[in-house]
């Protein structure tokens, strides 16, 4: 059985570290999708009698949008292991339940797996130079600038249960070739001086950076520079990533408000600024940015509203009608539900809470249906931050 | 095409009004793709004016005898109840989009509704609140060696919750029964009912046409949410714990506030319910209380504990409710949901499957088109309901250990449903009394408390009364 998954999930890594960032023809994503369900119910007793009650085996799917899902909760409610159980190298919680009790875990049974899928992303969007970088300072590979990452997170030894602090300290390994550092403290501080140090030391060699964090560390972060004289300004080529959302765990700010701040403050352009929309129970993530041209010049005319998160070529994004159930066409809002190969693990379909609206070139999230509870990366932390020393 | 609905009744401002007529801004707000709530935007001077003139209404209220004005609002709710009127239709037309509900459901709550709104009902109120009704009108002695009246504000503000179409109406008829002039801003889910009542009480008696106003405007957001709320006598709030806090931080304290948070019920069926003659028929009346309102009023049960050992165990029990909630899905069927209320379902229901699929003794029975959910739990507890008909069973070894399991909901508990207690019912409704629950009854009665229920333990007009005792003298 888990060897069954271990070439699966070397066939699916291959697959997306070939994979140039183009979607997939329907086909080919098709074949992937129904090999990835049958291995599923094969594997994944709790997850097979849950689509048997629906009438559904892997011979009646005749394409992949009839794969069942399930729903994001459902993490917090069993364990979804598709395949041997004792393998599993890792349990990610989710954070920001009201409950601490009850976050949601996702058993990962191949971080390489897990790597692939964020490398290849992250690369495509953020490290690709030509179309990601503003000034063509590249490698001589062609690839994009190193970009080491200063993240505005724990680190992944200090916060090993955390999807966001392994995805950063992978990336910084991977791709920033080991540049960089994380700036939270493991009692949920972050370390201003030591950001602000290597801010400064960054701007002084004129090494472009990748800036990443939860949206609601900018937010404490922006706060506590407001005290000092003077922002940043960071090399050309530099970027933020922010991701999660406030959760109401510290001040909310519109985004235009929000990125107008960041931009000031690190001299980096709002075209540079990237929003990442992720999740504990997907294993891939969606970027809307950032948004240059091809030659690195920015295009201002793109507005917030105009851009778009983009799936990798393994990942498609359905919106269903939140009574029905059926698929949306483009331009109207429902709830988003991602079928990801990289969940080839857990399970792969998953509806989210998150309502959105589709486009030909990616769907834009419009926020969390109201009324849910609020949950994402930002929460476990911002309880411990408290208070940022000033 | 949408049709407009002015969410929105206002006195006439009439030649012999002082005040003439405020010019208003109007927004806009889509509620669904047939329907869009129009409201008036209240700048300072405005809402000064509109304010002046319901307490000068609210003055001459006081001199109308109480049975006048049980007999006006009679006559509204005839017509209300009176399936030729076209105001039925109207109501019922505009409930469906703005309230989220099926036109059965919508049809269903205005004549539950209305029916206790009628003289006779309200006589009846006025009779068992009052020893003598006439102390609304004047001093009555009562006792020996003093004479007493009772006053009602000039003046209540009322704020919907917008979960349950007609509470607010329920709420004004209450302060119109002691004189007191009303503003009402309505919750969105329930804007239709108070604006058709006001029109019709207006034309029933014109004498009343300057003391009721209704307005909707997003909570927090008007002048006139402000200044009512430091000009009224009264307050009478409805609505989560967050917006009720917001509104009783701006009250001033010298003014009542009468708050109604939200509340939730449960149900308890006994083993002397579930024999193989009564299990089936409790099965009906549970599923009629928990799908009555689509499961959002005060009174519709989260959670249902039944007992094991009798001849219908919990699982032959959970079958029996979800097929009584598939019947009453074609008898009443289900709203349209908002998208965050829908998710709920969705992520609630498909958490219950997976639980189910693992292997757990946790068995859900659910509509495949439509939101109702019956999911029978495998251990004692408490799991709130995200609403929209979707109800938890719990089994339990002795009815008498519920009383346990609610005290951690204890502050937000009001009706307990209760069938096949037996003889064990007294010592039962002790129990529950100290968990919290303020309403024990059956799940036929659950969903229509009558008119002079303790709400939330409270008697009817108590908050709203100022009584006077004139003592014998010299």
């Amino acid at each position: 059985m888990s060897d069954a998954f271990a070439s699966l999930a070397r066939a699916l890594g291959t697959a997306f570290k070939e994979s140039p960032g183009d979607p997939w023809p329907d086909d080919v994503f098709d074949r992937w999708a129904r090999r990835v369900f049958a291995h599923q119910v094969e594997t994944n007793a709790v997850y097979a009698a849950y689509v048997r009650k629906r009438g559904v085996t892997p011979s009646t799917v005749a394409h992949w949008s009839e794969i069942p899902w399930v729903p994001a909760s459902a993490f917090k409610a069993v364990p979804l292991v598709s395949g041997d159980s004792s393998r599993v190298q890792r349990v990610f919680l989710t954070s920001g339940t009201t409950d601490a009790a009850r976050r949601g875990e996702h058993h990962v049974l191949d971080l390489d797996l897990y790597r692939d899928s964020l490398i290849a992303n992250m690369r495509h969007h953020l490290y690709a130079g030509g179309s990601g970088g503003p000034d063509g300072r590249g490698r001589a590979d062609g690839e994009g600038p190193i970009l080491p990452i200063l993240a505005l997170a724990p680190s992944p030894t200090r916060s090993p249960e955390s999807s966001l602090s392994f995805m950063l300290g992978t990336a910084l390994d991977v791709l920033s070739g080991g540049e960089g550092g994380f700036f939270v403290t493991e009692d949920g501080v972050i370390d201003t001086v030591g950001l602000s140090e290597a801010l400064v030391e960054a701007t002084a060699h004129g090494t472009p950076i990748l800036l990443a964090g939860t949206a609601f560390a900018f937010v404490h972060w922006l706060e506590w520079l407001q005290g000092r004289s003077g922002g940043f300004a960071l090399p050309p080529g530099s970027l933020i990533m922010e991701t999660g959302g406030f959760k109401g765990r510290s001040r909310v700010l519109e985004r235009p408000e929000f990125y107008a701040a960041l931009s000031e403050a690190h001299g980096v352009p709002v075209e540079g600024i990237v929003n990442e929309y992720g999740m504990t129970e997907l294993l891939s993530q969606f970027y809307d940015g950032p948004v240059y041209d091809g030659r690195g010049a920015a295009t201002p005319e793109m507005t917030l509203e105009a851009r778009r998160h983009v799936p990798p070529p393994w990942v498609r994004t359905r919106v269903l009608d939140p009574n029905t159930l059926s698929a949306l066409s483009n331009g109207e809002p429902g709830l988003l539900c991602h079928y990801d190969l990289a969940n080839a693990g857990s399970v792969m379909a998953v509806l989210t809470e998150d309502l959105g609206v589709a486009f030909d070139d990616g769907f834009r999230v419009l926020g969390r249906a109201q009324g849910a509870e609020p949950r994402g990366c930002s929460l476990a932390m911002d309880d411990l931050l408290s208070g940022v020393p000033s | 095409m949408r049709t407009t609905f002015d969410a929105c009744r206002l006195p006439p401002f009439s030649s012999e009004s002082p005040t003439a007529p405020p010019t208003l801004v109007w927004e806009t707000i889509d509620v669904s793709e047939s329907v869009a709530i129009r409201y008036p935007v209240w700048a300072d001077g405005a809402a000064g004016r509109l304010l002046e003139a319901l307490r000068g209404a609210g003055a001459r209220l006081a001199e109308v005898p109480v049975r006048d004005l049980v007999k006006w609002v009679g006559r509204v709710a005839d017509r209300f109840l009176d399936s030729g009127d076209p105001i039925r239709h109207k109501a019922v037309d505009l409930m469906v989009p703005t309230a989220g509900l099926s036109k059965e459901m919508a049809t269903e709550i205005l004549i539950g509704m209305a029916r206790d709104w009628t003289a006779e009902r309200l006589t009846e109120l006025l009779r068992r609140e009052f020893q003598d009704p006439a102390v609304l009108d004047g001093f009555c002695r009562l006792d020996e060696g003093r004479s007493v009246r009772a006053r009602g504000p000039l003046l209540t503000f009322h704020v919907g919750a917008g979960t349950v179409p007609g509470v607010s109406v329920t709420s004004m008829i209450r302060a119109l029964l002691v004189k007191s002039a009303v503003l009402l801003k309505p919750g969105l889910g329930d804007v239709v009912l108070p604006v058709l009542f006001a029109e019709a009480l207006a034309e029933e008696a014109p004498e009343l046409s300057d003391a009721i106003s209704v307005t909707y405007w997003p909570g927090g957001s008007s002048a006139l949410e402000d200044l009512a709320l430091q000009t009224a006598d009264a307050v009478v709030a409805y609505g989560g714990n967050e917006a009720i806090g917001s509104l009783r931080t701006r009250t001033p304290v010298t003014t009542r506030f009468i708050a109604y948070h939200h509340r939730l019920s449960v149900g308890l069926v006994g083993r002397e319910a579930l024999t193989s003659e009564r299990a089936p028929h409790v099965a009906r009346t549970a599923a009629r209380a928990v799908s009555m309102f689509d499961q959002r009023g005060c009174v519709s049960p989260h959670v249902i504990y039944v007992e094991e050992g009798g001849a219908v165990d919990p699982g032959e029990w959970a079958a029996l409710l979800g097929s009584a909630m598939a019947d009453l899905e074609a008898e009443l069927p289900g709203g349209t949901l908002t998208a965050a209320d829908a998710s709920a379902v969705h992520q609630m229901r498909g958490s219950a499957e997976l639980r189910e699929a693992s292997g757990s003794g946790v068995r859900v029975f659910r509509a495949n088109q439509s939101f109702w959910t019956v999911i029978l739990e495998d251990e004692m507890g408490f799991t709130p309901s995200c609403l929209n008909r979707v109800v938890s069973l719990f089994p339990t070894p002795d009815l008498c250990r519920v009383a346990d399991a609610l005290k951690e909901v204890g502050g937000y508990l009001q009706t307990v449903a209760v069938e096949g207690a037996g003889d064990r019912l007294p010592m039962l409704a002790e129990a529950l009394c100290r968990a919290g629950a303020t309403r024990v009854t059956s799940f036929e009665n659950a969903p229509w408390p009558p008119p002079w229920w303790h709400h939330d333990g409270a008697s009817v007009f108590a908050g709203l009364l100022r009584w006077i005792d004139l003592e014998e003298t010299g």
